[in-house]
């Protein structure tokens, strides 16, 4: 078993290696596409070995060798396989094999095609030690590793020039792949903090050691563990305020936005919660935990209320991801972990195919982001509709469908904790996310097909692209099906969680109520958006003048806010500190030279070669000699 | 190996010496096989180097005025080995990439031979004395290669390098002359040998003020704030060898004589003026990562940021356990891979464009991919990227001095955020957008001498950065044993609870 879980982890790094090392120059080469897919494959392949044996014998741990140790520190290269990573590693390889098959497609025409199988494959690698390490330090090796490998693919197309926040929200790639980083990293700071609370007070970064030694600890240590490390997973995880980079992250090529922004690596923080479920659940952090998911909730909501009037394909997308992260975080704050990772997993499987079907669409339109210059779109591109469909209708939480169970659960248990403000602000969001999908599918495929008066000539993507996507389409309707058997295989690492039978007694018409808002949501997506004619998607010049959609669509202004009193002030504090390094500091230094060259010129009257002027500045010697003895004598 | 040591700090010398009769064409390759010779003897050093032994090795000790207790007497441990090793490969990276057009190079392979000298003799120096005058001496050539072949203001910037850092160590001086002046007035003998000096027990209150007389000289040579702006203004003018030795070697004997000097002679006062250097050194993250940011010119933010991580250094050398004090010993390391690389990076596309303003530049990504690969390798080794050697020190250090200051170790952890906004911001001015200048279109991508410089670089930022141990465990166990040394040798009992060699041996 261990060379298996070597092979899950080093296959995409091999891959990385050998499209970075030998093609990187070359132009496009096929073979690297094949060879870095197959070997995403074959990590899949281990990981789903690895899952039937951890179902049946339990975890495999594996010690590779010391990473550093220095004083009592000491952090080996560890990887722990059980329940929950296993969970994750399937997750991840199953989405990135599809992902890369993808870009085989996708990125055909690209001249950096080498260069882009690199980097995702490194990613891969990095999202794989992010999981499946067994100790905080190496969480935070894959932590950092999958933020640069996400730097490099935002900025992908780094040869695009800035524009202006009008123009472009997001400014450029390599502007937006620079503020994903900044802004990662101030989380960053915060999950370091988590880490140094941790080692100096348990000695130990090992998840093992760190979760039996926490009972002991005093309260107001393990709060400012559990704060420091979710202002970690704040950041990977896109919640407010550290969320503006993830839409800004749409610069990326969209097989990067499906695999990166929106299945994995953004739940890496929705992980680190459920992985440190040990300390999250304990009771003194129990307003930690609450506050996670009062703002899971919130985001939830934040985030669906931009989605209803984007016009933008891809920013529609994030923001639903960004509204998934957020019912995440709830199930995780109240303490569903294993809904939760339902839910993450789920997602991950109906976002990613949501996202390559708007990625196909894309493909067809010349890289054209505005819906309302699409419509009619299903004639042409019947099999990316019908994906996209697939996956609304997965995301909508309609029955059948995965995320009606992994959603609908997360919605009781905010009802069974009774946490009612939560539960109601879900509900409604579940309605609006069901609205907002739609309007996209519509606005997209159906209706008038605008895109013919403004010279597009669509086509669906590449026979093979499509039938790759097939299972994300299959485990986008049957995954919720098994919820029974994750259950019973995840509960054996992570807490069950149990409703009341009050909730029980409830639940059908909890369901019944969430999908009838859905229904109406899709309705009058419909209503609005379906039909033909310039009425389904003229402009509402009104509304648009009014301040709710301008606050909307002004991301509630905090890109705004952002600027001018974070960037702003920065910028121009740096540069009075430089003038004031130049003209104070330096200034200074310069003055004492100055004295020195100053009193050589004064003292420069001295010496003029005249003898008798000399043999008076003996005299005036002297008679200094003379006083300052006396003075002593007189002293002593 | 007997007298291996003196072998490493006189080879340059002598070499330096007969360099002179060397012809001019054959300067460079005389240079070249000098500092690889040297680069193996210190390689061999490791080899034979017990890493177990805690302790001096390879000692050598003969008296010079036996009088006055001055003696020719060197030695090697953990601290020093690695720093040593790093001096005499930096140097021969740098003649390496010497251009062969430089002008008197047979000069310049003199000048550098003999600050090799220096260098390698400040770090092995067990003596008072003799540390004092490789100290002085790695001036002489510094101001020559600013001087001689540096930009405009060439002999401004020299001059200012020159008297500032001298005058410092000029108080530095009375330091340790006070303190061979104490040692006797105690022993009734005059030793300036640090290993006697280690033995004696100082009032707090001597110790104040021999700390004060230390920090003035190590101090300007880091640079602290706000003793820095020799600095910018040395890195502005030199050349790209004098730049990279600078940064990569000669700031970090400031750093090693806090190390070697002020900790374990001094413990005391170095406890008590923790807070004063946690001050200054926060004030060099911050405030010179802001300075950084606002710079135009592409190696005044690799200088500013040398000011920035050198802070992050000094908390590490104050954290007063292993962990902060092992982990900037191994980020003295780093910093010196890493910044010695940056600043040759500099030098590479100043050579092909004649200007470092970043505004210039741009898109440089496409057109010089490899150059723009080794640089984001740096720039990720710079901003302290897991598994790249600038992690383990800067973790390290941030690890060990949250054990001091909490509030103290997330002001200095703001390094990654603010550390990533200026070299990121550096990264997309050049490299990313369209190519702003046509002529810049065709510009060459790294050739083979700047490969060959850099390579090796790269392979270390990665080698060490996955597998830290071979280097760190020799450090480990000097800085434990310098710990201990610190502690027994302290007077108050405050100092001996600030310093943890071990928490378990604690319990």
């Amino acid at each position: 078993m261990e060379n298996l879980v070597y092979i899950a982890l080093f296959a995409p790094f091999v891959g990385s290696l050998f499209a970075g090392l030998f093609f990187a120059r070359s132009p496009k080469t096929h073979l690297v596409g094949i060879v870095n897919s197959s070997l995403i494959g074959i990590a899949f392949i281990a990981s789903v070995t690895l899952a039937l044996h951890v179902a049946e014998h339990g975890a495999v741990h594996v010690t590779m060798m010391s990473w550093i140790s220095a004083g009592d520190l000491s952090i080996p290269f560890g990887f722990l396989v059980d329940e929950v990573s296993v969970t994750m590693m399937l997750v991840v390889t199953l989405v990135s094999t599809i992902v890369h098959i993808y870009s085989t497609g996708y990125m055909n025409h690209d001249k950096a095609y080498n260069r882009f199988f690199a980097y995702l494959s490194a990613f891969v690698f990095s999202m794989m030690i992010l999981v499946m390490s067994d100790n905080f330090a190496g969480l935070f090796i894959g932590w950092e590793g999958v933020g640069v490998c996400s730097w490099l693919l935002i900025g992908f197309w780094y040869h695009k020039e800035d524009k202006t926040f009008e123009e472009n929200p997001s400014i450029s790639p390599s502007w937006a792949a620079n503020e994903a980083f900044i802004m990662n990293r101030v989380a960053d700071l915060g999950m370091l903090v988590g880490i140094f609370l941790i080692y100096w007070n348990v000695g130990s970064l090992q998840y093992d050691v760190v979760f039996k030694a926490l009972p002991h600890l005093a309260d107001g240590l393990l709060v400012s563990i559990a704060i420091a490390l979710f202002i970690g997973a704040m950041g990977k995880s896109a919640q407010f305020p550290l969320h503006t980079w993830l839409t800004d992250a749409m610069e990326g090529p969209t097989p990067v936005s499906a695999l990166i922004h929106a299945a994995t690596m953004v739940t890496a923080g929705v992980f680190l919660v459920i992985r440190a479920n040990p300390l999250f659940s304990l009771d003194a952090v129990h307003g930690v935990s609450m506050f996670i998911a009062s703002l899971g909730a919130f985001v939830a909501f934040y985030a669906a209320s931009m989605a209803l009037s984007a016009r933008d394909i891809k920013r529609i997308v994030a923001l639903s991801t960004l509204s998934q992260l957020g019912y995440m975080f709830a199930a995780a704050g109240l303490g569903a972990y294993w809904i939760a990772l339902f839910h993450l997993a789920a997602h991950a499987f109906f976002k990613a195919l949501l996202f390559l079907g708007a990625g196909n669409v894309m493909h067809a339109m010349d890289d054209e982001l505005d819906i309302f210059k699409m419509g009619g779109m299903k004639k042409v591109m019947m099999g990316s509709y019908v994906y996209m469909g697939i996956a609304s209708f997965a995301l909508a939480g309609l029955p059948i469908m995965a995320g009606f169970y992994s959603k609908d659960a997360i919605i009781e248990t905010a009802f069974n904790d009774g946490s009612f403000i939560i539960w109601a602000i879900l509900v409604i969001t579940a309605g609006m996310t069901a609205f907002y999908s739609f309007r996209q599918v519509f606005f997209t495929f159906h209706g008038e097909e605008r895109y013919k008066a403004l010279g597009f000539h669509p086509h669906d993507m590449y026979k093979y692209v499509l039938v790759a996507m097939a299972p994300l389409a299959a485990l986008a309707i049957s995954f919720g099906w098994f919820m029974d058997s994750f259950h019973e295989f995840i509960t054996k690492n992570l807490p069950d969680y149990e409703m009341s039978h009050h909730t029980h007694d409830l639940a059908p018409f909890l369901g019944t109520l969430v999908i009838i808002l859905a229904l109406t949501g899709i309705f009058i997506a419909w209503k609005k958006y379906a039909g033909k004619g310039a009425d389904a998607w003229k402009r509402d010049e009104e509304f648009e003048q009014s301040f709710v959609y301008k606050l909307v669509a002004n991301q509630y202004y905090v890109p705004k806010f952002y600027d001018e009193f974070i960037v702003q002030p920065y910028t121009i504090a740096s540069k009075k500190f430089w003038e004031i390094d130049k003209a104070v500091v330096d200034g200074f230094v310069d003055l004492i030279g100055k004295m020195f060259y100053k009193s050589g010129d004064v003292s420069r009257g001295m010496q003029t070669g005249s003898l008798s002027a000399y043999l008076n500045w003996m005299g005036v010697g002297a008679l200094l000699l003379i006083v300052t003895a006396a003075i002593t004598a007189l002293i002593g | 190996m007997d007298h291996i040591l003196s072998i490493l700090i006189f080879l340059p010398a002598v070499a330096g010496i007969l360099g002179f009769v060397v012809d001019k064409g054959s300067a460079k390759a005389y240079g070249v096989s000098v500092a690889a010779v040297e680069l193996l003897l210190a390689l061999g050093l490791w080899a034979s180097f017990d890493t177990t032994n805690p302790g001096m090795q390879f000692t050598e000790f003969s008296p010079i005025i036996s009088q006055f207790g001055i003696s020719y007497n060197v030695g090697v441990d953990g601290i020093s080995l690695f720093i040593v090793i790093m001096a005499a490969l930096i140097t021969l990276l740098g003649i390496i990439l010497l251009r062969d057009d430089t002008k008197n190079m047979k000069n310049m392979i003199v000048s550098l031979l003999f600050l090799e000298m220096t260098m390698v003799g400040v770090f092995l120096s067990l003596d008072a004395i003799i540390f004092y005058l490789f100290w002085e001496l790695s001036l002489v050539p510094m101001l020559y290669i600013i001087g001689a072949w540096g930009g405009a203001d060439r002999v401004y910037a020299a001059v200012k390098f020159f008297l500032y850092t001298f005058a410092g160590s000029l108080i530095l001086l009375v330091g340790l002359l006070a303190m061979a002046y104490l040692f006797h007035l105690e022993s009734g003998v005059w030793s300036f040998n640090l290993l006697d000096w280690y033995t004696l027990k100082l009032t707090p209150d001597q110790q104040f003020w021999l700390f004060l007389a230390f920090f003035s000289g190590f101090a300007i040579k880091v640079p602290m704030f706000p003793f820095h702006t020799w600095l910018p203004w040395a890195h502005g003018q030199a050349p790209t060898i004098g730049s990279v030795i600078l940064a990569a070697v000669l700031l970090k004997m400031g750093t090693y004589g806090f190390v070697r000097f002020s900790l374990p002679i001094l413990p005391d006062a170095s406890v008590t003026f923790t807070p004063f250097i946690m001050a200054l050194s926060l004030i060099m993250v911050i405030y010179t990562a802001m300075v950084a940011f606002a710079q135009k010119d592409m190696k005044q933010v690799i200088a500013y940021s040398s000011v920035s991580h050198m802070g992050i250094i000094m908390i590490g050398v104050f954290a007063m356990n292993a962990e902060g004090l092992g982990g900037s010993i191994f980020l003295m390391l780093s910093h010196g891979i890493v910044s010695g690389a940056l600043f040759m990076l500099v030098g590479v596309i100043y050579e092909r464009t004649g200007t470092k303003i970043m505004e210039e530049f741009g898109g440089l990504a496409a057109v010089m991919p490899v150059y723009a690969t080794v640089f984001g390798v740096m720039l990720m080794a710079s901003v302290g990227l897991p598994l790249t050697i600038g992690f383990v020190g800067e973790f390290l250090v941030l690890l060990g001095f949250y054990k001091v200051s909490a509030v103290g170790t997330i002001l200095a952890g703001t390094t990654i955020i603010i550390g990533s906004v200026y070299m990121l911001a550096l990264f997309k001015k050049s490299f990313f957008g369209p190519v702003r200048h046509e002529k810049n279109l065709g510009l060459k991508d790294l050739d083979k001498r700047e490969l060959t410089a850099l390579l090796p670089l790269v392979a270390i930022v990665v080698w060490l950065g996955v597998y830290p141990k071979p280097v760190l465990e020799p450090i480990d166990n000097s800085v434990k044993a310098l710990l201990v040394q610190m502690k027994n040798h302290a007077q108050l009992e405050s100092t001996k609870e600030a310093i943890i060699v071990s928490k378990k041996e604690a319990k």
